[in-house]
């Protein structure tokens, strides 16, 4: 992982170039509440969790 | 009550609205986010229903300071399984099912400070519902390197939950514990009741990078170490000669990675997404997660989103679907998230930007955004069954609207 953060010190997307990257739909994360309610009903289904956003508290239990 | 209580906090963050409103017109950013879901899972006897309203307020006040508040409920209702497995159930279990309702309500306030390329925010969560209570604390640091082509974000969640269940002499053996059958003098004192710790930390660290004008992607590394009671104080699980309310070990460790890709396809105005997921934990579940999608911009504010994800998991080790005949060792469980399962998910999602006028506003706001979007989810069960009846609710949708405004 360093020997590729090493790497992308040598990646530059200069400013002018970054039209695109701007758009919402490159952006990470930008799906914001909506997705994190989704998030939220999926995580008390499985058994697996995170890397993919935080959610709220509670169990779920019922 | 509980009406004068939702009352209550409406009223509070509409002020809130109102006094950020003022102080964005004098200089202060201000957006506010208004979401709410529908989730039905249904089938045979048993379905599971649930409401999800959240209102989120933000404020920064010359691009240094920030901060924000939020409430979100849960509202739901359903019947589910009370006695897993138990002697002659199958159809009888499902079609008596117990009826439950409930509410859980989060409140969150936290402050976040930043400079050009770097940011630190704070909050804290309490979370209420009848048979639960939550402190939450988190802790987010990012930075952004390399002209912003690179941002690394590192968060510490601290939770501090507590779950009620049926006051039961710590001597007794846990084959003999029963369930709880109702939420009612929890959190009151009752005699009858505990309240039992769980203790959670949760640690995030991530990695963006642009690599080209037309790529990025994002790196994901999640753990989260949990100490204290996890198991559904309402179930039971027949063991043989008698039921006993599920048990679940006391810790676990949980680990998942997750890398997530776009590609911006020029001619096409639309952006490829995809996302990968590994998920291992010390209860020896494994799982791995895959999703594609597609964005795609219809005209300038407007876009749509198509997207599909598969699911996949092996069971607990102590998973069984029948404990008389097959037990695990010292721990049982009638959760179905703890056996053998996959699920599909497909959906759409559509958002449209309202465009502003000469002025650059919209109306009264700076900028006002519409969302909807819908899931479709199918569960695949095939190892987990109530006594002789597969799992009947194992279909799922969720419907979200959605409005964000900025003053």
């Amino acid at each position: 992982m360093w020997v590729l953060c090493g790497a992308s010190a040598c990646v530059t997307v200069r400013p002018e170039e970054r039209e695109f990257l701007a758009q919402p739909s490159m952006t990470f994360g930008s799906h914001g509440e909506s997705q994190a309610q989704e998030v939220h009903v999926l995580t008390n289904r499985e058994a697996s969790f995170g890397a993919q956003g935080v959610t709220g508290g509670g169990c779920g239990c019922n | 009550m509980q009406l004068r209580w939702h009352t209550r906090i409406v009223g509070v963050l509409a002020a809130i609205t109102i006094t950020l409103s003022g102080v964005s017109t004098a200089g202060a950013q201000v957006s506010v986010d208004a979401t709410t879901s529908y989730f039905r899972e249904s089938g045979g006897g048993l379905k599971t229903q649930s409401i999800t309203p959240s209102v989120t307020i933000e404020g920064t006040a010359r691009d240094v300071v920030t901060l924000f508040a939020g409430w979100e409920a849960d509202i739901v209702s359903g019947a589910s399984v009370a006695v897993v497995d138990a002697p002659g159930s199958g159809v009888d279990a499902v079609t008596s099912a117990t009826e439950w309702a409930d509410q859980r309500h989060t409140a969150t306030a936290g402050i976040g400070i930043q400079s050009e390329r770097a940011s630190l925010r704070g909050s804290y969560t309490y979370g209420t519902e009848s048979d639960y209570r939550s402190h939450g604390f988190a802790l987010t640091a990012r930075a952004e390197l390399f002209e912003r082509n690179t941002t690394f974000e590192v968060s510490y969640g601290r939770g501090f939950d507590h779950v009620c269940n049926l006051l039961q002499a710590d001597a007794q053996e846990p084959v003999d514990r029963q369930r709880l059958d109702t939420a009612d003098g929890c959190f009151e004192g009752a005699d009858n009741r505990a309240e039992l710790p769980l203790d959670l930390h949760t640690v995030q660290g991530t990695w963006t990078q642009a690599w080209t004008s037309i790529l990025a992607t994002q790196l994901t590394l999640s753990g989260q170490v949990l100490n204290g009671y996890q198991a559904n104080p309402y179930r039971s699980v027949w063991l043989g000669r008698a039921a006993a309310q599920e048990h679940h070990p006391e810790n676990r460790v949980r680990y998942s990675a997750g890398l997530g890709a776009r590609l911006w396809l020029a001619p096409l105005k639309g952006a490829l997404q995809i996302y990968g997921r590994v998920y291992r934990d010390t209860w020896n579940v494994r799982s791995v997660t895959a999703e594609l999608a597609y964005e795609q911009v219809v005209v300038s504010g407007l876009r749509f989103r198509l997207r599909g994800r598969y699911y996949d998991q092996t069971g607990a080790s102590f998973f069984s679907d029948n404990y008389a005949l097959f037990p695990r060792g010292q721990y049982f469980t009638g959760d179905r998230e703890l056996s053998p399962m996959s699920s599909w998910v497909a959906g759409g999602r559509i958002e449209y930007d309202l465009p502003p006028g000469d002025d650059g506003n919209v109306g009264p706001f700076a900028g006002f955004a519409l969302v909807a979007k819908f899931d479709w989810i199918k569960w695949n069960f095939d190892s987990f069954r109530y006594g002789s009846t597969p799992v009947p609710n194992d279909r799922g949708i969720i419907a979200t609207l959605g409005l964000q405004a900025r003053f």
